[in-house]
C-alpha cells in the first residue's frame, strides 16, 4: 500500500469512528467530558480550590487517557460484535494503519473535551509557550502508550463486558494512584514509590511543572521525559509482537 | 493460475481446544478461478475455519494453502490487497448510513474518494439500495443490512470474495434478495467462496461446491458430479400403505411420513414407478437432492437441533 493509500485508509476511520459518530450521537461528546470534570469538581471542593490548577492539567492528562479506555470498548464491539476487523484484516490496510486511525478517530472525539481544559489551562494563567511545547509533548505520548496498551488488550477480550472490568483498573492504576491531580508529594512514601510505575506519574509531573504548579530539575525532567518514551516504545513494542491482529 | 485457492493437509488446532481437538483435519481442496465455489456442512464442520485461514483472518496449525497462488503464512499482505470478506455474523456499523458503509469501506482500502463515490452509485443502484442510500443501518432490515455489505465487498476490485454464511438468520424472502445480489456478481466472473448450510442455497449459486463434515472435506464437484458418485441417483417417494419389503427389490428403502423414499437406480427407478402407478399409488420422482447426498455421506441431515450451539471445533485427529 502506498504512502497515499494509508493515509487514506487512516482518513476514513477517523470519519467512521470519530466524526460520524459525533453526527450521530453528538451526547458523547459530553460523556467523554464527565469523568475529568468530575475529578476536577471533587479536586476543587477537597481543596478549597488549592489544587484546581492540578486539577486542569490532571484533567488534559486523563481525557488522553480515556481516549484508550474508549478505544479499548469500540475495537473490542468491533472486534468481536460486528466482526470490523476481520473485514479490516482481509483488506489492504494494515494494522499500523488500523490502530493509527483508530486512535485518531477518538482523539477527534475528545478534542472539544481537552479544548475545554486548554482554555481552563489558559484562563488561569499557567500556560506558556515552553509549557504548551511540554504539554503537546507529554499528552502524545500518554496518548500513544495509552493506545498501544488499549489495542493488544482489545485484542485478547472475547466480549466487551470484559473491557467494563479492566476498564476502572486500567483507570485506578494509571489516573487515581498516580498524582496526575496532585503533586506527588501528598502521597505518602510507599504510595509514591508505587506511583512511580506508572506512566502517568511522569506525565503528571512534566505537566505540572510545565504549568509552574511544582518545581523540576533539568535532570528529573530529562529522566521524566526518558521514562515516558520508554513505556511508550514499550508498549508499541508488546502491541506488534504480542496483540492479535491475525488469530492464533 | 490454475487455482483461486488450493489447500494441502491443511489442519488446524485452536489453541485453547482440548488435545486431539482439530477444526481442520488434513484438508485438501482447490477452488478454480473465476467461479462461485459453495462450501456446505453443519454448523461446527470447519466452514468458517477454512475461510478464516483464507482470509488471512486465522493462523493455520499446519498443512500449506495458496490463496491467488500466495502462500497464507508467508504472504498475508499480497494477499490482502486482492480479497474481500464478509465474515459470518458480521453487521455493517449501526451509525453509518448505507452508502457510507460502501463508500467508507472503499475509501479504507485506499480507493480515490471521486472513483469511491462512482462505485458506491454503481453498486447501491445494481442491488437496488438506491431507496436505502440515505437510510441509517439501525433503521433497515436484516435483509438489507446483508445487501449493504454485499455491497461493500462488490464494489470493491478484490478478485476473490469470501461470504461466510450470508443469508444465516434471514427469512425467505430477504435470503433471496440477498441471492440476487450474489448473483450479481457472480455475472462479474470473480472468484466467490460461499459458506452456507443451506442446500438450496449452495445449489442456486455455487459452480462447484464441498461438503465439509468434522473438519474434512468429504466430497466436491459439481452438483451433477457429485450426485453421479451417489450409488442411487434417483429418488422416488410412494405414499401409501406399502410393505416396505415389496419395494426392497427396487433400491433402499427409507420410511418416511405417509410412505416410503426409495433411492434407486435409473432402470429400477422406472420400474418402480411403473410397479406404483400399476398398483394405484401415487409417486414423485426426481434426482437425488444434495440434502440426500449429505445424509448418505455424512449419516446425519444437514440442519439438526443440536446445531444451534455447536462450537467450531470437532472432535478429529488428522489421519497422519
Amino acid at each position: 500500500m502506498s504512502e497515499r493509500h494509508r493515509l487514506r485508509s487512516i482518513l476514513a476511520l477517523v470519519q467512521l469512528n470519530g466524526l460520524i459518530p459525533i453526527r450521530s450521537q453528538p451526547l458523547y461528546l459530553l460523556s467523554i467530558l464527565s469523568s475529568p470534570l468530575s475529578f476536577l469538581f471533587f479536586i476543587y471542593i477537597a481543596s478549597h480550590g488549592t489544587y484546581f490548577a492540578f486539577g486542569v492539567t490532571g484533567g488534559m492528562v486523563l481525557t488522553m487517557l480515556s481516549i484508550g479506555t474508549g478505544l479499548q470498548g469500540d475495537l473490542t464491539h468491533y472486534r468481536n460484535d460486528l466482526k470490523f476487523q476481520d473485514v479490516v484484516v482481509a483488506s489492504p490496510v494494515e494494522a499500523p494503519s488500523y490502530i493509527f486511525g483508530m486512535a485518531l478517530s477518538e482523539l477527534v472525539y475528545s478534542a472539544p473535551g481537552l479544548a475545554v481544559f486548554v482554555v481552563l489551562w489558559a484562563i488561569g494563567g499557567w500556560a506558556t509557550l515552553p509549557g504548551a511545547g511540554v504539554l503537546v509533548g507529554t499528552l502524545l505520548l500518554v496518548w500513544g502508550f495509552a493506545t498501544a496498551l488499549s489495542f493488544t488488550l482489545a485484542t485478547y477480550f472475547s466480549d466487551v463486558r470484559e473491557t467494563w472490568m479492566y476498564s476502572p483498573l486500567i483507570s485506578l492504576g494509571l489516573s487515581v494512584i498516580p498524582p496526575v491531580y496532585y503533586p506527588i508529594s501528598a502521597l505518602p512514601g510507599w504510595a509514591q514509590s508505587l506511583a512511580y510505575l506508572s506512566p502517568t506519574t511522569y506525565a503528571g509531573q512534566l505537566v505540572q511543572a510545565a504549568s509552574g504548579l511544582v518545581p523540576l530539575s533539568a535532570t528529573h525532567s530529562a529522566v521524566d521525559w526518558l521514562v515516558l518514551l520508554g513505556f511508550t516504545v514499550a508498549l508499541f513494542l508488546v502491541a506488534a509482537t504480542r496483540a492479535h491482529w491475525r488469530d492464533p | 493460475m490454475d487455482h483461486a485457492l488450493r489447500a494441502r493437509g491443511l489442519v488446524k488446532r485452536y489453541p485453547r481446544a482440548p488435545p486431539g481437538t482439530y477444526a481442520l483435519s488434513e484438508v485438501d481442496l482447490e477452488i478454480p478461478p473465476g467461479v462461485t465455489f459453495g462450501l456446505i456442512g453443519r454448523n461446527g464442520a470447519g466452514k468458517t475455519t477454512f475461510v478464516r485461514i483464507a482470509a488471512t483472518q486465522l493462523e493455520p496449525t499446519g498443512g500449506q494453502l495458496e490463496v491467488l497462488g500466495f502462500d497464507v503464512r508467508e504472504q498475508p499482505r499480497e494477499i490482502r490487497t486482492r480479497i474481500a470478506c464478509i465474515p459470518q455474523e458480521s453487521r455493517p456499523l449501526y451509525f453509518l448510513r448505507t452508502e457510507e458503509v460502501v463508500y467508507l469501506y472503499l475509501k479504507m482500502r485506499g480507493v480515490d474518494p471521486t472513483d469511491a463515490r462512482r462505485r458506491t452509485r454503481d453498486v447501491l443502484s445494481e442491488l437496488e439500495l438506491e431507496p436505502y442510500r440515505r437510510q441509517l443501518v439501525s433503521n433497515l432490515s436484516g435483509g438489507l443490512r446483508r445487501r449493504a455489505l454485499v455491497a461493500m465487498v462488490f464494489a470493491s476490485d478484490a478478485e476473490l470474495l469470501f461470504l461466510d454464511e450470508p443469508t444465516t438468520g434471514l427469512d425467505p424472502l430477504a435470503r433471496r434478495q440477498v441471492w440476487e445480489a450474489i448473483r450479481h456478481a457472480i455475472r462479474e466472473h470473480r472468484t466467490i467462496v460461499l459458506t452456507t448450510h443451506y442446500l438450496d442455497e449452495a445449489e442456486a449459486l455455487s459452480a462447484r461446491l464441498a461438503l465439509i463434515d468434522k473438519g474434512r472435506v468429504m466430497l466436491s464437484g459439481t452438483a451433477e458430479e457429485l450426485r453421479a458418485r451417489m450409488p442411487y441417483p434417483y429418488r422416488v417417494t410412494i405414499a401409501g400403505p406399502i410393505d416396505p419389503e415389496a419395494l426392497r427389490p427396487y433400491g433402499r428403502v427409507t420410511p418416511v411420513e405417509g410412505g416410503h423414499l426409495v433411492f434407486a437406480r435409473e432402470t429400477d427407478a422406472r420400474e418402480l414407478a411403473r410397479w406404483s402407478l400399476e398398483h394405484g399409488y401415487r409417486l414423485s420422482l426426481g434426482p437425488v437432492s444434495l440434502e440426500d447426498i449429505f445424509l448418505e455421506i455424512v449419516g446425519r441431515p444437514l440442519i439438526g437441533i443440536e446445531d444451534e450451539e455447536a462450537p467450531e471445533e470437532p472432535v478429529e485427529a488428522p489421519r497422519r
